[in-house]
């Protein structure tokens, strides 16, 4: 196969490494920002947040993905013995706790007196905050939350080992096509995962930073 | 007594010194630096009251006055709103502070929102206005303080005295019962004061209930109908702004108002 082939190859893979990012980003933002809130603003209860993000920042998410795939997955099928839902759902879970830990930074960058004022016009604490938290805290950590994605794109990348077919096991099975190229795959779907990563980390960041500007945030 | 629009029934406020509770603890103590902000207050504001509290800084006026909106929750003592008890257990602050307007010292605007947003945000989710209708209201009160021609600016983008008179829409918009101002003008520029002043002066005429704390004496000999002299938490005297200009009756409003004439005229 000359680079073209082997390019067109990869390409196949890469809108499965893009849903799963985008996923389980998307769950993780689910996770991740009741999480923050509940941790700032329910002192009581906020050790369980805390135990979650350290039991999910702290576990490999490989070990998650066999265990939930091979482990749970034959105990009940539905939804282990899917390889998407597990490869979604296991990076969601872990982004969940990473985000809750970029928004918790925000949302004490945004500060308290934003809540004040939310509750001085007669909101509940819970609506102050999704009318005024959220919005604001989503502008403050876009930087954050770039870097956020490009890690989603990178550990989609540990999906091989339960068999779905994107960027990195297509990579995988490229290499083991005789005589065997080690080089050229492996390269092909490092800059793929550069391009994946960096435009929209890039562009975030750079509309955060403006969107900020505005706000005096 | 049908129009007490609000009471302060002997509120008690303390609250523990952050800066203290460190030093204490470096020294191995325990933290017990209280301070008591606000020492068993009692007040009374009927409708189209116009009160002006006043005092040396870091008396407890401004505690005394978020309690008054319960965005600090009294440790003893009622507050009334109307008739209601907003410090028995199950009262529904959500709905009264809806019926207290806030003016703060810092301003506060919600930062992500224009002045429109800012002012439309209570008429929307708190009053639940139809959208036609939220707006109106809040080009009406944007108009009231002037303000017209920032409408669709952030808060960012305004300068201070701006920011202040949108806050004070935010704060008039949705009809309340009562406007707290806590400081309104303290944190301004000396010459963005005076639009702020006028635009409250605006409201006195028509007749609103407020309970301002400020230091603006000229402002306060204008319009307030009483005055009170607020030191260490509590109400030291009250009285009409001739009293105070004049003679008030305790040596400390004596002190502190020479202090604070002379600090004028030196302006």
């Amino acid at each position: 196969m000359d680079v073209w082939q082997q390019l067109t190859f990869l390409l196949g893979g890469v809108p499965l490494t893009l849903s799963i990012s985008v996923l389980s980003f998307l769950i993780g933002i689910a996770i991740g920002l009741p999480l923050a809130f509940v941790r700032a603003y329910e002192k009581e209860v906020a050790f369980l947040v805390s135990a979650y993000e350290k039991v999910f920042r702290g576990v490999p998410e490989i070990v998650l993905m066999l265990l939930f795939y091979f482990g749970l997955g034959p105990i009940f099928p539905f939804p282990f013995s899917n390889a998407f839902f597990v490869a979604a759902f296991v990076l969601g879970l872990r982004s969940g706790a990473n985000q809750s830990q970029i928004y918790r930074g925000a949302i004490r960058g945004v500060g308290d007196e934003q809540m004040i004022a939310g509750v001085s016009i007669g909101l509940s604490k819970w609506r102050a905050i999704w009318h005024i938290m959220v919005p604001q805290v989503f502008n403050y950590s876009t930087a954050g939350l770039g870097s956020e994605y490009a890690l989603l794109i990178k550990d989609s990348a540990y999906v091989y080992v339960i068999g779905l077919a994107e960027l990195m096991t297509k990579a995988i099975q490229l290499k083991s096509i005789p005589p065997g190229d080690f080089v050229t795959p492996f390269v092909l779907s490092a800059v793929l995962y550069i391009a994946l990563t960096f435009p929209i980390a890039f562009s975030l960041d750079r509309w955060g930073n403006k969107r900020k500007k505005k706000i005096g945030l | 007594m049908t129009d007490l629009v609000m009471e302060a029934r002997n509120v008690y406020k303390a609250y523990h010194s952050k800066i203290k509770k460190k030093e204490a603890d470096s020294c191995g103590e325990t933290p017990k630096q209280v301070v008591e902000a606000v020492k068993n207050v009692s007040l009374q504001i009927r409708k189209g009251d116009i009160k002006l509290i006043f005092g040396p800084s870091g008396s407890g006026k401004s505690t005394f006055l978020r309690c008054m909106a319960m965005l600090d929750i009294p440790d003893k003592g009622e507050i009334y709103l109307g008739a209601e008890c907003l410090t028995k257990p199950g009262a529904d602050l959500n709905k009264a502070r809806a019926r207290i307007g806030f003016v703060f010292q810092h301003i506060y605007l919600f930062r992500h929102l224009t002045a429109l947003g800012n002012v439309e945000l209570a008429l929307r989710q708190v009053l639940k206005l139809p959208k036609e209708e939220a707006r109106k209201r809040a080009l009406a009160a944007l108009t009231e303080v002037k303000v017209t021609d920032c409408i669709n600016k952030y808060p960012a983008q305004m300068s201070g005295g701006q920011a202040q008179r949108v806050g004070i829409a935010r704060a008039i918009a949705r009809n309340p019962d009562i406007i707290l101002l806590d400081e309104p003008t303290s944190a301004l520029d000396p010459e963005l004061t005076g639009e702020v002043i006028d635009t409250l002066r605006d409201l006195a005429k028509e007749g609103t209930t407020m309970l301002i704390v400020s230091h603006e004496m000229p402002f306060a000999r204008e319009v307030a109908e009483e005055m009170i002299f607020y030191d260490e938490g509590k109400i030291v005297e009250t009285g009409p702004p001739s009293l105070f200009f004049n003679a008030p009756n305790t040596d400390r409003a004596k002190q502190f108002m020479t202090r604070i004439i002379n600090r004028t005229t030196r302006e």
